[in-house]
């Protein structure tokens, strides 16, 4: 067994910082007391970390997990690019059993951190979105699988980058995503063509929109329809982001700056 | 003379025999009323309402609950009227003198006594919901809120309860008066601008005479408008973001610009 906790040693000698993913209060405690600062990432600080990076959805993809907590304990300024960061996160289920060692600066910069914190909506509205599309992509509308475009924030430039397809539904309403009622009512028009159009706070502000962004120069990857061209191009067009719901692989995919950044499979969630 | 017409008799002559009538139905009533209440209030979701407060933390490590201790209460002066009743029957007593007094002060202490309890209970309660509410602002300064709401609801408690029992509260009253005012006063001026802001917004989100994606002018801040809540529009134009208050909106108009 010693050549396995040498190994381990290795894996955690000289590191600069530590990430602990959703640690419990007496993990929390026993790593505080080391040499290197210990940054907590989790959806509540429930420990009182000092050191914290919020995670807005439990990303069942152990990459996508480190990424957004690299990102965001280097925009907080917790590690530094040519820092050496040893991760402890729960890869089954929720205690920690593994060990993770990387490079601050290994990854490039995805964005994903900046599409939930830095974007123009709230992070909590960004979140909401990319709970509704998960939990449509795993329903569908009645069992068969449904696309959908959501344009969240900046929604006075998207609506005047966009003309309706037909009456909006959701005129004079005032539906925010996130209220319990609103997931059955998107379900709904989800079979409607177009994109929605959701405001910085939320609201849900129009469905039924055509996209008319110039798609000049949006760089995509090859192989998506015209669904995220729209949403490549409106978030280069506005300072809005986009989620995606493929009709054709299911897939969750969020836009920013006309690129990709984030994508996500419903079935995992 | 057959026998159940003497027992009938003694029933109707004997007092003694009536007055421990009167108790033991005074008895009954009692714990029957206790076992009532108990289930009504219960119904009612008190336990749930009451829990975490200190009132009931304190009951709880005696042994009892709110919910009980009303109950007990309720029960315990039925029980003393009983008592106060048979005593009167019988006679053994002369209780004359202290039945007036009695039956007068009785229910005012037991009203006293769920006013008092009830100001603990609502007091304590409403300082943990506020305080609730407030959890998502990192202020230390932010925690007198709860508490000020607490010993203002004890304060107003403690003086029904006083006045229930007849004593001379209005030097209270006067200091009661002045805080209230000062609370409306001052929070009237505080809040004079939020209030017609939201007043103006209430209207325009009911209406919605413009909406996201307009171009209007509103003063001398033209731009797309972004955002409408209660409070505010929020009109951007060229990266620049007017955040304007409603009522604004209502006292300078508002120009729709339809391109």
């Amino acid at each position: 067994m010693s050549e396995l906790r040498d190994l381990l040693g290795e894996l955690t000698d000289d590191v600069d910082a530590v990430l602990l993913f959703a640690p419990s209060r007496s993990v929390y405690e026993e790593c505080e007391g080391g040499d290197a600062p210990v940054v907590v990432v989790d959806a509540e600080n429930d420990v009182g970390a000092d050191n914290y990076v919020e995670l807005p959805l439990e990303f069942t993809d152990i990459e996508t997990r480190i990424r957004f907590a690299l990102e965001g304990a280097r925009e907080a300024g917790y590690v530094e690019e040519t820092d050496e960061v040893v991760c402890a996160l729960g890869a089954f289920g929720g205690d920690i059993d593994t060990v993770v060692r990387v490079r601050a600066g290994q990854f490039t910069q995805s964005g994903i951190y900046d599409l939930f914190v830095n974007s123009r909506a709230e992070p909590a509205v960004v979140r909401d979105v990319l709970d509704v599309a998960i939990e449509l992509g795993k329903k569908g509308q009645k069992g068969k699988p449904v696309g959908a475009l959501f344009g969240v924030g900046d929604a006075g430039k998207v609506m005047n980058k966009s003309r309706p397809l037909s009456y909006n539904p959701f005129e004079k309403s005032h539906v925010h995503v996130g209220d319990p009622i609103v997931n059955v009512m998107l379900k709904e028009f989800s079979r409607l063509d177009g994109a929605f159009v959701i405001s910085d706070s939320g609201k849900i502000v129009s469905a039924y929109r055509y996209l008319e962004p110039s798609a000049e120069g949006v760089d995509i990857p090859k192989g998506l329809g015209a669904r995220h061209m729209a949403a490549g191009a409106v978030t280069r067009d506005t300072n809005a982001v986009a989620v995606v719901l493929s009709e054709s692989d299911g897939m969750v995919r969020a836009f920013k700056g006309g690129e990709l950044v984030l994508e996500l499979d419903p079935e995992e969630y | 003379m057959s026998i159940h017409e003497s027992v009938a008799r003694l029933v109707t002559n004997s007092r003694f025999l009536l007055a421990g009538f009167i108790f033991v139905v005074g008895l009954a009533l009692g714990y029957l009323i206790n076992r009532l209440t108990r289930r009504l209030l219960r119904a009612l979701g008190l336990p749930d309402t009451v829990e975490g407060t200190a009132f009931e933390r304190t009951l709880q490590g005696l042994g009892s609950s709110t919910v009980g201790v009303v109950a007990e209460l309720i029960a315990f002066t039925i029980y003393l009227g009983a008592a106060l009743a048979a005593l009167e029957v019988a006679r053994i007593v002369d209780t004359r003198a202290v039945l007036p007094f009695l039956s007068a002060f009785i229910p005012q202490v037991v009203i006293a006594a769920l006013v008092v309890i009830a100001g603990l209970v609502i007091g304590d309660k409403a300082a943990l919901v506020v305080g609730e509410r407030l959890r998502g602002i990192k202020l230390p300064e932010v925690g007198i809120v709860p508490t000020l709401i607490k010993y203002s609801i004890f304060y107003i408690a403690a003086l029904i309860a006083l006045g229930q029992l007849g004593v001379a509260t209005s030097a209270l009253l006067v200091l009661l008066a002045a805080y209230v005012f000062g609370l409306v006063f001052l929070g009237g001026l505080a809040f004079k601008d939020l209030l017609a802001a939201g007043a103006a917004g209430v209207y325009i989100l009911l209406n919605q005479p413009y909406g996201i994606g307009d171009e209007v002018r509103i003063g001398d801040h033209q731009g797309i408008v972004q955002e409408v809540d209660v409070f505010v529009t929020r009109v951007e134009n060229d990266g620049q973001e007017y955040i304007i208050p409603n009522q604004r909106v209502f006292r300078g108009g508002v120009v729709r610009i339809r391109g």
